[in-house]
């Protein structure tokens, strides 16, 4: 389990920048993982699907972590990862390693403090079973000083909620250790939630489960809308025909709120949520379901349901413009979609990279 | 051009309509008769702790050990079939809570005994934790610490063991009853079609057989063999393996891929896929033959012979098979069966 650190090393001394010109001031730009004949590799790209810079990695990647005002960012390995890598998304500099505490490992996700100081990563002390958030100077060459607890099982994704100063997080509730490769070793005990930690503090300010019959519904993608509500993904670990609703949102203070879409929706999903994400003006989230080849989109102020797009294995998605979000594919494709079209910025194509389960807007 | 279309054609269809009916195959060739068999021996097995409990003595209590290893054999077979009613309402976790990287199994079962009060399983084991429900729960009762006073008089511990054997005979059953020919889940399965749920195509049949080998192979790498293995053999635990305390580890797995060799023989792939694609179904049997016929020769306890030569090589010669055996199935039969296995979708996180 241990990562040969001469080989992460050398990898992450190997980043090469794109030759793609000079950045415009108010260009957009991506980041992804992918695999690519077999390797793998973490990609910083623009609207057009083309490469920026692109950072080889040991192994498969996962989700980041990103400060767009000091434009550095953090790659995380797959859960059960030992490794992440913080880097210039601009490619200034060269990447530093972060290998993960005695005891703990990545389960893909983090953030940055609103400063940009901290860095915050979801972590699993898989000895004792509970899930725990790392904390990281970023100055101090992402030094971690130190975790707080959050709450649950499995933390995954993580947001910065607009005050701020408090972070969302969606404890899964699947018990994993890196000794049993991904068997979830809980089922009949899961107990999913949202937990909003105090950055400063660490303390829990408020902590949210769904209806006790769906505790086999594991919390896993977060987004927060425009209003500040907090749209989430899940797949569920229950019996498969059950097919409870994969997409909520909680407003603070409030009960989740569940939403299904249209009849057959939830058989196409089939008990599973990629992604979540909001268009550009925050309005609209949309919800990828790579099982059923599939991005559907809900109004964020209503929660009203406004329609889907087809794209076999689609499963990043990431804000384009308002109404509209950016989703890749492991089969290689981008696409513009709305809830109301889909243009293809890059086709499906072999010789193009996989493009993993997230993308994220810098 | 369109003599190659047609040809393709032509190949697509003879594939279509002999791999019609995979369900319908399936259930008659190896769920019917795993089902009952799991019924009646798990009945056998229930039957045999309460004769103990009436009867303490070394006879009955060497009946009672038969009887398990005897339904454990069959557990193993349906094991394979972690869909549909044995994966609804917690079943298979409840059969066997395993892998238990806490030992919070074992720490449940001790307390249990040490309680020894009768109001704590006078409603029988359905209501309490899935750890105390099973297989692993009465294998500490009939052969961990203390198990041997079974023989004389220990009717608490006893009753224990009854009560958990009493389970495992309803689950069973239930299990067999939701298979039956009469159930909506079985009749979908058979007979996939528009409006039936949870299978509506052939294709999805399909997908689910494939996910349950895959399962199973998963299951015996990651939760049983690598484990008590370790990364090195000074690593090696076979505490970590199942059923360690009654020495059935090595006949529980080979059950286990008997189990996904016969699913993969009662699908008929190696019959039904395109001629030159049933390579795919004859290569996964072989490592499935490789890896049975290899721990086999395991001869020593293990507890320790997952770290000693020549039976440490002969699991980890065991795992490789089955790793290669589970790639075969998740990339070559997948696409000889014409699913699309999506790199987001296969893998998510």
């Amino acid at each position: 389990m241990e990562i040969d650190r001469r080989t992460f090393l050398s990898l992450v001394g190997a980043a090469a920048v794109a030759p793609a010109g000079v950045l415009a001031a108010d260009e957009q730009l991506y980041l992804a993982a992918r695999a690519r004949g077999g390797r793998h590799e973490v990609a910083v790209l623009d609207a057009r699907g083309v490469d920026r810079l692109v950072l080889p990695i040991e192994d498969r990647g996962h989700s980041f972590a990103i400060d767009p005002v000091r434009r550095t960012a953090v790659a995380f390995a797959r859960a059960p990862g030992r490794y992440a890598v913080g880097f210039d998304i601009e490619g200034k500099g060269l990447p530093q390693p972060l290998v993960a505490a005695p005891g703990r490992h990545f389960f893909g996700h983090g953030i940055f403090s609103a400063d940009g100081r901290l860095m915050f990563a979801s972590e699993n002390d898989y000895e004792a079973g509970r899930g725990v958030t790392g904390i990281y100077d970023v100055d101090k060459g992402f030094a971690r000083l130190g975790e707080f607890d959050c709450g649950g099982i499995g933390p995954h994704d993580v947001v910065l909620m607009p005050d701020g100063r408090t972070a969302c997080v969606a404890n899964g509730g699947i018990l994993t250790h890196p000794d049993y490769d991904k068997l979830k070793l809980n089922i009949d005990t899961m107990s999913p939630s949202l937990a909003y930690l105090d950055l400063a503090s660490g303390d829990i300010v408020e902590q949210v489960a769904l209806p006790k019959e769906l505790h086999k519904l594991s919390i896993r993608h977060l987004v927060v809308d425009a209003h500040g509500a907090v749209w989430f993904g899940c797949q569920h670990e229950g019996e498969a025909s059950d097919r409870p609703p994969l997409v909520g949102r909680h407003r603070r203070g409030r009960e989740a709120e569940l939403f299904a879409g249209p009849p057959d929706l939830l058989r196409r999903m089939d008990n599973y949520v990629g992604s979540v994400s909001v268009d550009a003006s925050g309005e609209v989230v949309a919800i990828s379901s790579p099982l059923g080849g599939l991005v559907a989109f809900w109004d964020a102020a209503t929660g009203r349901y406004l329609g889907e797009q087809s794209m076999a294995d689609v499963c990043g998605v990431a804000p384009l413009k308002p109404g509209h979000v950016l989703g890749t594919t492991g089969r290689g494709a981008i696409n513009d979609m709305s809830p109301w079209g889909r243009a293809e910025i890059v086709e499906e194509s072999v010789a193009n990279p996989a493009w993993d389960n997230h993308l994220r807007r810098v | 051009m369109r003599a190659v279309w047609a040809a393709a054609i032509v190949v697509a269809s003879i594939f279509l309509a002999s791999a019609q009916g995979v369900g319908r195959r399936v259930i008659d060739g190896f769920v019917a008769p795993s089902t009952a068999a799991f019924t009646r021996s798990t009945m056998d097995l229930a039957a045999s702790v309460e004769a103990l409990c009436d009867k303490p003595g070394d006879e009955t209590l060497s009946a009672s050990r038969t009887a398990f290893a005897s339904a454990l054999d069959d557990w193993g077979r349906v094991s394979v079939l972690r869909f549909g009613p044995l994966a609804a309402d917690g079943r298979f976790e409840k059969l066997f809570f395993w892998p238990d990287a806490r030992g919070i199994g074992l720490k449940q079962v001790q307390g249990l005994l040490a309680a020894n009060q009768p109001g704590e399983i006078s409603a029988g084991m359905a209501g309490k934790s899935a750890a105390l429900q099973g297989f692993p729960a009465l294998e500490f009762t009939l052969y961990g610490a203390g198990s041997e006073k079974l023989a004389m008089d220990e009717p608490w511990r006893c009753s224990v063991a009854s009560a958990i054997a009493s389970n495992i005979a309803a689950i069973a059953a239930t299990v067999a009853r939701e298979w039956d020919a009469g159930t909506p889940f079985a009749a979908s399965f058979r007979e996939p079609g528009e409006g039936k749920e949870p299978y509506r195509t052939e294709a999805e049949v399909h997908g689910e057989i494939v996910k349950a080998l895959t399962t199973a192979l998963q299951f015996v790498r990651s939760a049983e063999l690598v484990p008590p293995l370790g990364e090195a053999p000074e690593k090696a635990n076979g505490k970590r393996a199942p059923m360690w305390r009654s020495r059935l580890t090595v006949p529980l797995i080979a059950a286990q891929l008997d189990g996904v060799r016969q699913l993969l023989a009662a699908a008929g792939y190696e019959q039904s896929l395109p001629e030159d694609s049933r390579y795919v179904a004859s290569s996964i049997r072989f490592e499935l033959d490789n890896a049975i016929r290899t721990l086999a020769q395991v001869d020593g306890p293990v507890e320790l012979t997952f770290g000693t030569e020549p039976d440490r090589g002969r699991f980890v010669f065991a795992e490789l098979a089955l790793h290669h055996a589970s790639e075969v199935v998740t990339r070559d039969l997948s696409a000889a069966l014409g699913l699309t296995m999506g790199f987001d979708a296969l893998d998510g996180d």
